[in-house]
Parts: structure tokens; C-alpha cells; sequence
């Protein structure tokens, strides 16, 4: 009996392991600057994770099929610069702006989705390809200059929804919770799983393997831009370097959040999320404690490092429990077993 | 399959729309350059290669403007090459200007040592090179170097930032954008703040720093954070000029993005001299900025390039010093005419004359 109880609360701490983390990261920093347990501090975690988080929401999609979108720093850049030539040669509207972006972020998608899907090139190639081509377009359009967006854009980056939760937050979990219902209610995110599983196998089961594809891209782009588009709302200009690594930010915030880079498993809610939103953690809890600089890389990259470990650890811990959950009915069929 | 074709098709030529309402490049700079270099050396027409690692600040591309238009007026064949921050691609490509047979090689490196390779190639090919604003990370090549003393120019800008505090009877807290470790510019302009610093220990409380990685958005989230973390900095030095609207985003739902004179005003510094921050020291935000002498430098490795041409020689070699300035406050009136960023301030038809009352 107890030990089934200590089976039962071990695999509750191992399915949690990103959340627990979560929380041990939080309460370290806290206890060593207590001014990080402010509800404010909390606040600006979140808001500066949303871009990425945003974006990584975009990089799971493309995972969960096994594949990888490098492209995103740069549709970041070039979305972002288009809409704000657009407002700023044009006085168009902060509407008009946005949409804009979000259609050059289709269009990036659109094109690593033909690329991969229709000229079957391999996702790495394909998007490293459109991640230098898409800079280049990015730098012919603003000749290098920085881009600002109108104030207007600004105050919406720093507006609140009923003057309590900051938008890009609002942005941020609405995606995440749109994201997380179609990956687990509708059939074109049960279809990414399976072709994340085995394309094969999916193809084999009548599945349009090709739409599955171009559909994580195409929402992998999407969501490039509008994450770009939330973080220049808050910077309120265009800079030239915009976008560039955010691609790795985004795929560490994914693996983080415990989506396999083979594909197949993996979730949005409260996965992604919580990758995201630990990295920038990590982040604002070494400015609180004044660690030195040439240090913080160092430790940023062992608690990822040691996250991702855990993770895997975990993974295997999962595995074996489950295993030992398993009984043998007396005078069952020695066959019951076959499969295990 | 043809309808996916299509609609590629429409949106490329969407996208040619929008790179053809690109915005136009920014105005040239002032011919300052031309009017101060050297002619071409005589005789049969000189083909230079210039490769540069990208165009990312408005640094440089007022560097390369400057650059590339006096060569042409001087009846120099310029050969551009942009690495794209590449610093292998810009190896093949001074390999390619080598292989051309080009008189001369001027380079603004992706970083330190890569240069000191590419200087090498260079050395071996026997044609001479020059490298701006961005200097290798040591002299075992041969090669003409411009570049700006970061650490002493950061450090009269933070000197007379030193001199305002110290108006405000008490101790203050500094905080420094620190740029990327791994360029040595930024790490000269941290030497430069730290100078300060540590000439008057009575003054200031201990430092904090955020690291930016020269990138905006890693920027703006740690300024965030430190502010949170630290409300009562009263002094602010950002290493390069770019990453003012990010301070500004943070320190205006803070109440702290005041003019000078005006209560809870940051004392505000920042490296470069762009039009940005001419504007700001104009309106009375910023109290002083660490000026690189851009057209000086620009100037000046043309200057040696094409003496170097002119006399044959091979391999030269010359470090050369930009002494730049600070401009403040103090001396707008004298110096703001000097500045570069100013210069392209006023060119866009902006006033200099200050819009704030000096207290």
C-alpha cells in the first residue's frame, strides 16, 4: 500500500518536472533578492518572454512533426520592417500595420512549406536557406535603417487589458490557449501528432501528409511575425540586428517545455509556456542578483542544461514506472503481456 | 498543386511591392571625407576592395557612405563585398578581391580575429590592407588600422556625467548597458565607465549592469528588470547610442524619462554620436554622448590606403589613433557642429538650437 503511494507520488513529481522546476528556479531567485517575489517582477517576466514564447508557440508546431524552423529570427525582421514602412511611408493604421505583418509571416511560411513540402527539401536546409535569404530581403527593404513605429504603436505595447493585465501577456496566453485546443480538439493537431510519430505510418493511414507539413509552417511563420510585432510594440523601432538567434531562444524554449525534438510528444499548455516563460526567469533573476556578467551565460546555460537532463531522466524514470504498474492477472493469458 | 503555384506567384509579387515602397537609403553624409582626402595616385586607374561584415547601425552606414563616395569622386573603382556577419564568407570574399588582382583592401571585420586572418591573406598576396573602426586582436599582420579609443572617450563622457551628479549633493547609482562581451569596442567602453567610477568612490553607489548583447529586445528586458530591481538609478550610461528608445520605454511608465532640470531626471550618457542622440541632447533628455570621429576615420585609412598605393608598398602598417571627443551639454554651442550624427541631423533639415531651457 505504501508502496504504491510512493509509486503514485513519484510519477506525479515526474510528470511535473518542468513545473516543479519552474517553481525551485522562482523560489531560489526569490530567496536570494527578495524584491523578485514582487507580483511585478512577475509581470515583466512574463511580458519579456512573450515574444519569444509567441514564437516558440509557432517552433512546436513545427517540432511536434519532428521538423525545425530556423527561419524565424529573420521573418521576425523582415515582417516587422514591412509593417512599419507600410505605417510609416503611408500613415497606415496600427490595424493595417499588423496585418500586414502577419501576411509577410504567412508568405515566409508559405514559402518554407513549398520548399519542404513541394521541392522536398530537408526542414534544416530549407529554413537556414529562407533564414539568409529572408534577412537579406529584410535589410534590402530598410537599407539598414532603424525602423520606428508610430507612438501609437508603443502605447499599444504598453496598454492593458482593463488596465490590469499588459497586452502582450494577453497576446501571449490567448495564443498559447488557442494553440493548446487545436493541438488536443481538432483533427489537423491529432494528424501533426501522428505525422510527428511516424509520417510513414500517417501517409499509410490516408493522412495528406504534404497539407500537415505546410500547415506547421505556414502557422510557424504566422506566429514569427506577430511575436515580432509584440516585441517591437514594446521597443517601439525596428533595429536592424531585430530577430537575429531569437530562432534558438524559441527552440530552447520548446525543448525546455518538454516537446521532443524527434516529434510526436510534446504540448503548448502548460508546456511551451512554462519553457518560455523559465528562460526569461532565469534571465531577470540574474540581473536581480547581480551576478557578473561574464558568468550569467554560463549559469543560464547549466540550469537549461540541467533542465533539459532532468527531463530525459524523467522520461526514463516514466518508462520504468509504468512498467512496474503493469500486473499479470492470475490464469491470464501469458500473450497479455506481448507488447509491453 | 497549380493553385499553391498561383498563390506563391501573387505573393511574390506582393512582396516586390513592398521592396519597391522600401524606404529610400538615408541622405549621404556631408562630403567632410572628400573634401579632406588625398587624390588618387597617379596613373593607371586603382580598384579597392571594400568588404564589410553588414550595415546594421547607422554607424556604419554612414562609415561606408563615406567611404565608398570619396573613393568614386577620387576616380577609384570601388569593389563592395557585404558578409552578411559572416566572417567566413568574408574571408572567401577578400580572397576573391585578391584573386582579381585589386590595388588595395580596406575591411571592417565581423570581430578581432577574424581580421587578423583575413589581414594575413592579404600579407601573403602582397596587397595592402586597412581595417576601420573594428581593430584584429593582435599585430602579428601587418596591416593600416583606424579606430577609435573607446575607454578614453567613454570616459569624458562619463566624467562630465560624474560632474552632474555630483550637483545632486548625494550618493547615486549608476547602471551601464554593457555591449557584447566579445567586442572589443564594448569592452573598452566599459573600461572607459569603470574609470569614472572608481575616480570617485565617494559618489557612487555599486554599479549594475545589464548585459545587451548589442540587441535590442535583450536590452529592453534586462533594463526592465534592473529598474525593478534597482528604482533608484539615478544615472544611466548605454554603450551604444542604438538602445535610447529602449531606455525610453522603460523609463517612461516610470516617470524617470525627464528632461534636464526636471524632477526625476536620469542623468543619461551613451557611445557613438548618431542623429538619435543629437536629437535627445537637443530636447534636453540626454546629458552627454561619447562621439567616434567617424568622417576623421574614414578620412584617415582612405588617407594611408592610397599613400600606400602611391608608394608601392606591400604590406604597410600603422595603427592610428581617433581621439574623438564627448560632446555635453557643457560644450553643445562648440562641439554639436562636429558630430556626425548632428551633421546628419541637420542635413534632414533639423535646428540645433537646444529646445529646452538649461537650468
Amino acid at each position: 500500500m505504501k508502496n504504491s503511494s510512493n509509486h503514485r507520488l513519484a510519477q506525479l513529481a515526474l510528470q511535473n518536472t518542468p513545473v516543479i522546476l519552474f517553481v525551485v528556479v522562482f523560489v531560489v531567485f526569490g530567496l536570494l533578492s527578495p524584491r523578485f517575489f514582487a507580483l511585478q517582477t512577475f509581470e515583466t517576466i512574463l511580458k519579456q518572454a512573450s515574444y519569444i514564447g509567441i514564437v516558440a508557440i509557432g517552433m512546436t508546431f513545427v517540432i511536434l512533426t519532428a521538423g525545425i524552423d530556423l527561419s524565424v529570427g529573420s521573418n521576425m525582421y523582415v515582417s516587422a520592417t514591412v509593417a512599419g514602412l507600410v505605417m510609416q511611408d503611408f500613415n497606415a493604421p496600427v490595424w493595417l500595420g499588423l496585418l500586414v505583418c502577419l501576411a509577410v509571416g504567412v508568405i515566409f511560411g508559405g514559402v518554407n512549406a513549398f520548399l519542404i513540402t513541394k521541392v522536398k527539401i530537408i526542414p534544416f536546409i530549407a529554413t537556414l536557406g529562407t533564414m539568409v535569404a529572408g534577412k537579406g530581403v529584410g535589410l534590402l527593404f530598410s537599407r539598414s535603417i532603424q525602423i520606428p513605429f508610430p507612438d501609437s504603436v508603443l502605447e499599444l505595447g504598453s496598454s492593458r487589458l482593463f488596465g490590469l493585465v499588459p497586452l502582450p501577456i494577453v497576446i501571449f496566453v490567448g495564443v498559447a490557449i488557442i494553440a493548446h485546443l487545436v493541438l488536443t480538439m481538432t483533427p489537423i493537431g491529432r494528424q501533426i501528432y501522428a505525422v510527428g510519430n511516424d509520417a510513414e505510418a500517417a501517409k499509410k493511414a490516408g493522412l495528406n501528409v504534404g497539407r500537415v507539413l505546410a500547415t506547421v509552417y505556414i502557422v510557424s511563420g504566422l506566429m514569427a511575425a506577430l511575436g515580432g510585432f509584440v516585441s517591437v510594440a514594446q521597443q517601439g523601432v525596428v533595429h536592424p540586428g531585430f530577430g537575429e538567434g531569437y530562432e534558438f531562444s524559441a527552440i530552447a524554449a520548446t525543448v525546455l517545455g518538454g516537446t521532443s525534438l524527434f516529434g510526436g510528444v510534446g504540448s503548448v499548455l502548460p508546456g511551451t509556456l512554462l519553457g518560455a516563460v523559465l528562460i526569461q526567469m532565469i534571465q531577470t533573476g540574474l540581473i536581480f542578483t547581480k551576478v557578473d556578467i561574464y558568468i550569467q551565460p554560463l549559469i543560464t546555460a547549466a540550469i537549461i542544461f540541467a533542465a533539459v537532463l532532468l527531463d530525459a531522466f524523467r522520461n526514463i524514470q516514466l518508462q520504468k514506472l509504468r512498467r512496474r504498474n503493469i500486473r499479470v492477472e492470475k490464469g491470464a493469458p501469458a500473450a497479455a503481456n506481448a507488447g509491453d | 498543386m497549380k493553385r499553391l503555384v498561383t498563390a506563391l506567384s501573387i505573393l511574390m509579387a506582393i512582396s516586390m511591392l513592398f521592396a519597391a515602397c522600401a524606404a529610400p537609403v538615408a541622405a549621404p553624409a556631408a562630403v567632410p571625407a572628400g573634401e579632406q582626402a588625398a587624390a588618387a595616385p597617379a596613373g593607371e586607374q586603382k580598384t579597392i576592395c571594400f568588404a564589410y561584415q553588414d550595415l546594421e547601425t547607422e554607424f556604419w552606414v554612414a562609415g561606408h557612405k563615406a567611404i565608398v563616395e570619396t573613393l568614386g569622386e577620387l576616380g577609384v573603382t570601388v569593389i563592395e563585398r557585404n558578409a552578411n556577419e559572416d566572417a567566413n564568407k568574408q574571408l572567401e570574399q577578400v580572397k576573391d578581391c585578391i584573386a582579381q588582382g585589386v590595388d588595395g583592401i580596406i575591411i571592417i571585420p565581423q570581430d578581432g580575429e577574424s581580421a587578423v586572418t583575413i589581414v594575413g591573406e592579404a600579407n601573403k598576396a602582397g596587397i595592402p590592407i586597412g581595417v576601420f573602426n573594428r581593430p584584429p586582436a593582435n599585430d602579428s599582420n601587418p596591416t593600416l588600422v583606424i579606430v577609435a579609443n573607446n575607454e578614453v572617450i567613454t570616459q569624458q563622457a562619463t566624467d562630465y556625467m560624474a560632474e552632474e551628479a555630483k550637483k545632486l549633493g548625494r550618493k547615486v547609482t549608476p547602471l551601464i548597458m554593457v555591449g557584447d562581451l566579445g567586442d572589443p569596442n564594448a569592452v573598452g567602453r566599459r573600461q572607459g565607465f569603470y574609470n569614472t567610477i572608481e575616480a570617485n568612490p565617494d559618489l557612487f553607489n555599486e554599479v549594475i549592469e545589464v548585459p545587451t548583447k548589442w540587441d535590442g529586445a535583450t536590452a529592453l528586458a534586462n533594463l526592465e528588470a534592473a529598474m525593478q530591481a534597482n528604482p533608484d538609478v539615478d544615472l544611466l550610461f548605454t554603450s551604444s547610442d542604438f538602445m535610447y528608445p529602449q531606455i525610453r520605454s522603460v523609463l517612461e511608465p516610470l516617470g524617470k524619462w525627464k528632461k534636464i532640470g526636471e524632477e526625476g531626471h536620469v542623468i543619461l550618457g551613451g557611445l557613438d554620436g548618431d542623429s538619435r542622440a543629437c536629437q535627445l541632447m537637443r530636447d534636453g533628455f540626454v546629458d552627454a554622448t561619447g562621439v567616434q570621429d567617424l568622417f576623421y576615420e574614414a578620412d584617415t585609412i582612405m588617407q594611408a590606403m592610397l599613400d600606400a598605393i602611391a608608394a608601392g608598398e606591400t604590406t604597410p602598417e600603422n595603427w592610428m589613433d581617433d581621439p574623438g571627443f564627448a560632446l555635453t551639454q557643457g560644450n553643445w554651442e562648440e562641439k554639436a557642429n562636429d558630430m556626425w550624427g548632428c551633421k546628419l541631423f541637420a542635413e534632414g533639415g533639423e535646428s540645433l538650437d537646444r529646445t529646452f531651457e538649461m537650468p
